[in-house]
């Protein structure tokens, strides 16, 4: 079961594929910025310099180091991607795993909540705030883990709820195990795939988001991002320094989403109960 | 005559210590009465028969009285006594040939007393011819040598040497240990004869099915202690004394549906010792001749009862002070018990249940007995399921109260939930999908404890859980703690449930169709295990199965269930071969492949 379910994420090229893409963004995310010799925020080269032996990817309209830039934006990217997916992971999951637990009128009045705020457009509300409040990204981030949550504590809830009427749960029950002992021994570990399927979606969807507000010029221009050199790049497509500058945070964003992409694919494959087919 | 024995005390003294064989035993053999006497080899029957006869070896030191109507026998010379023997109180002693001397023809033998007592030999021996026909042996066999004769062939000469002065006490010693079925029947009808005769009898056996057949009273004796006087037609079916009971279960009948349970630990006799104690000063205290896991050191409890460290519903208080013979509360027994016999463990009173509009449960009583296996048959739906999770606890009755170990349920649940399942163990009817097929085998046998915290410290759990383990006869390597659920067959995960069931020691075990998802191989070697554990553990089952054939190996009671409601309930013997339910027996004819309406059937599933 559990075993099988590893040997089958460990052999499906979709998975291995996607991991393969992510980890190398992650380590490159990482380490990149420590190996790099010229920090992004240095303007002291020549603008506009073609890519050459000592900047690879050539220098930028304000003067800074494009390959730099890049890993620095690549590393920001991933931290907004993260936290933002994490935040919403845990507020779905705790929401979801509390209202099945509770059942009743807490489940009713949670659910509820939760269809409200799927109805709210969570993309104006983050241009929104971006336009007139300013804020850091992680405030945004934040943001986005408060409109996301619903999503992922529905089907938490949903499979809690099955499993609590499962046997060995019921065993654990009349055994005296108490309701903490059964979230966080039983429920919670057993719900495992769930948070890993609903991370990889929430960063997919949360890098996708800051890269369109970056773009979109809401975000700090002062802070490093793909999205963000991507917007400026663009301002250049007339020129021939689009190659160096404007192709490798595309590439890298769309390498990025990809990866998560492929990775949800194959863990829903595998564990989603919706998805599977009889075995 | 009657014979009263009154705090009778035997010691047989062997160099350094003393054997205690007979402790404050009271006894009466009354005219027109069989007094039985039972328990294990070893626990004094024959030494209470030989003090009554006056013939204990010389090292044996006797207190306590017994009385010939007014005259105590143990004030008797040897002069006095003789007469007494033979002529008033005849012993028909044990071992049959060894008995008698090989040089002698048994005729001759058995006219012996007559003559000795002056009566003509050629009279005598006419006499005793009589009686040895009387018994069955034709004039040629009353002439033969002991050694010619076969062993159902002496027990009669026995009898008629012991009858043969017509004595008012005959005393009996194991009359018919090692006799076909057939003489032991005549055995039993001249034993019945004797009572016809107003004689007084004292009936020592093993055979419980004689005791329980003829005795009017029995008295259960242990180590040298009466544990229990019953009226004997209560022996097999209603003892009071869990050691009566343990006894019955191991006793094989023709009655007895269950298949037969010994009585854990062992016990030969107890040993009165005076040796240095840890302080320098010699201290009396007494063994138990059985070194066992029973036993810690081989000896017996210092003071408490007797009984304790085989007894199945045992409590820190049986250990303490003297245990004192109790009259029960239905005034037919008396027992040696702080418990007053076998406890209560579990007791219904009008329980109910339903759901909506559907009742799953009428209002209902039912009483559990510590040791027991009571078995709920029933077809689906019949409410077995919703009772046994009332009595784990799992579900709620909608009225009535439930008790366990004489405290209410209910109370104790909202009180402290976690502790009232520390008490109940269950095992369901899907092995694999009552455990979680995350956990390995070790964390599965462990959980119990882990919820508990009853264990702390990890190489105490991993002793619990592989004790547990080897209970339930698996593996304790650690290759398989490591294993997983879905690497093994279903006989293996249900016995790992029982483990889990067992391991923090529950007082009642409820199991809900523990063996319906195994084939009838594994379903066998399961139940024999449960059923051996029941025996070991001591514990109170509270079977569900919906096989009135199965039942009939497990259980000690039946109820028969239908429509909610229990509508006959009994010891297994009687439900089995005359239920007086008319469902009852379509049950039984459906479990038997014969309905007569129509011409063939399988049992109900």
């Amino acid at each position: 079961m559990h075993l099988d379910a590893r040997r089958r994420i460990l052999t499906d090229p979709w998975f291995l594929t996607g991991a393969a893409l992510l980890g190398l963004l992650v380590c490159l995310a990482v380490f990149g910025p420590v190996l790099m010799p010229w920090d992004p925020h240095d303007t002291s080269f020549t603008p506009l310099d073609p890519p050459s032996a000592r900047h690879w990817l050539g220098i930028n309209d304000g003067g800074m180091d494009i390959f730099a830039e890049l890993l620095s934006g690549l590393r920001n990217t991933l931290i907004f991607g993260v936290t933002a997916a994490t935040a919403g992971l845990v507020l779905g999951a705790v929401t979801g795993l509390f209202a099945a637990w509770k059942g009743g009128w807490t489940d009713q009045v949670l659910m509820r909540l939760a269809d409200i705020v799927l109805a709210v457009p969570s993309v104006m509300i983050l241009i929104l705030l971006a336009a007139f409040l300013r804020p850091p990204p992680w405030v945004l981030a934040l943001t986005l883990a408060a409109l996301t949550w619903p999503t992922t504590a529905r089907g938490i809830r949903a499979q809690a709820l099955t499993l609590k009427h499962r046997l060995h749960i019921q065993a654990a029950r009349h055994m005296g195990g108490s309701a903490r002992y059964i979230i966080f021994r039983h429920l919670m570990p057993e719900l495992f795939p769930l948070y890993l399927i609903n991370f990889a979606a929430k960063l997919r969807m949360a890098v996708f988001m800051e890269a369109s507000l970056a773009f979109l010029g809401l975000f700090d221009p002062s802070q490093k991002s793909l999205g963000l050199m991507i917007s400026f790049a663009l301002k250049y497509y007339y020129m021939d320094i689009w190659i160096n500058w404007l192709i490798p945070p595309v590439l890298l964003l769309s390498f990025l989403i990809m990866g998560t992409t492929f990775v949800t694919i194959s863990l829903e494959r595998v564990f989603d109960p919706r998805l599977k087919t009889a075995l | 005559m009657r014979i009263t024995i009154n705090k009778l005390t035997v010691q047989y003294t062997e160099e350094d210590h003393s054997l205690l064989a007979l402790d404050r035993v009271d006894l009466t053999l009354a005219p027109g009465r069989i007094t039985a006497l039972v328990g294990e080899s070893g626990s004094g029957k024959t030494t209470l028969g030989k003090a009554i006869m006056g013939l204990l070896p010389d090292n044996a030191t006797v207190q306590g009285e017994i009385l010939l109507d007014q005259d105590n026998l143990l004030d008797f010379d040897e002069a006095r006594m003789n007469p007494v023997r033979w002529g008033t109180v005849a012993m028909v002693f044990q071992n049959g040939a060894a008995n008698l001397n090989p040089v002698h023809r048994l005729k001759h033998q058995v006219a012996e007393p007559l003559i000795q007592r002056g009566t003509p030999k050629k009279e005598a021996l006419a006499l005793a011819e009589t009686r040895l026909t009387a018994m069955g042996l034709a004039p040629e066999l009353a002439n033969r040598y002991p050694h010619e004769l076969s062993g159902g062939q002496v027990q009669r000469g026995l009898l008629a040497m012991g009858l043969i002065l017509d004595p008012p006490v005959l005393i009996l010693d194991e009359p018919t240990a090692a006799l076909d079925a057939v003489t032991k029947s005549f055995v039993a009808r001249v034993i019945q004869d004797c009572r016809a005769q107003n004689r007084s009898v004292l009936l020592i056996t093993h055979d419980l099915d004689l005791a329980g057949a003829l005795a009017d009273e029995i008295a259960v004796l242990y180590l040298g202690q009466v544990m229990e006087y019953l009226p004997g037609r209560h022996l097999m079916e209603r003892p009071a004394h869990p050691y009566t009971l343990a006894l019955a279960r191991a006793f094989p009948t023709m009655d007895a549906v269950r298949d037969l349970g010994g009585i854990r630990g062992d016990a030969f006799y107890r040993m009165v010792h005076a040796h240095a104690a840890e302080n320098g000063a010699a201290h009396v205290h007494t063994h138990v001749a059985a070194p066992d896991a029973y036993h810690e050191g081989g000896h017996a409890p210092p003071e408490g009862c007797l009984f304790k460290p085989r007894c199945t519903q045992a409590v820190p208080a049986c250990a303490l002070g003297q245990v004192e013979m109790e009259i029960t509360p239905d005034g037919d027994h008396r027992v040696r018990c702080i418990r007053g016999g076998i406890a209560k463990i579990l007791e219904f009173e009008q329980v109910a249940k339903s759901y909506g509009p559907v009742t799953a449960l009428h209002p209902t009583n039912l009483t559990l007995m510590a040791g027991e296996v009571f078995c709920l048959v029933g077809e689906t739906g019949s409410g077995k399921t919703t009772l046994a999770m009332i009595a784990a606890g799992a579900l709620s009755p909608d009225q009535g109260t439930r008790t366990l170990q004489g405290r209410d349920m209910d109370g104790w649940m909202k009180k402290d939930p976690a502790s009232l399942a520390s008490c109940i163990g269950i095992i369901y009817q899907n092995p694999a999908e009552s455990v979680s097929h995350r956990l390995t085998v070790f964390e599965i046998v462990a959980e119990p404890l882990r919820i508990h915290n009853t264990v702390t410290d990890e190489a105490a759990l991993k002793d619990r859980v592989c004790a547990a383990l080897s209970d339930v006869r698996l593996s304790t390597s650690p290759e398989f703690l490591k294993r997983y659920p879905h690497e093994l067959n279903m006989g293996a995960i249900q016995r790992v449930c029982l483990a889990r069931a067992l391991v923090h020691e529950p007082d009642l075990l409820i199991a809900d169709e523990p063996t319906s998802a195994l084939d009838p191989s594994v379903q066998a070697k399961v139940l024999k295990m449960l059923l051996n554990l029941q025996i070991e553990k001591g514990l109170t089952l509270l079977f569900v199965t919906h096989n009135i054939g199965l039942a009939r190996k497990v259980a000690d009671r039946i109820g028969v269930m239908q429509g909610g409601r229990i509508i006959e309930s009994g010891p297994a013997a009687r439900i089995i071969h005359h239920p007086d339910h008319d469902y009852t027996r379509t049950l039984i004819r459906s479990a038997r492949g014969v309905n007569p309406s129509r011409p063939a059937v399988s049992s109900p599933q």
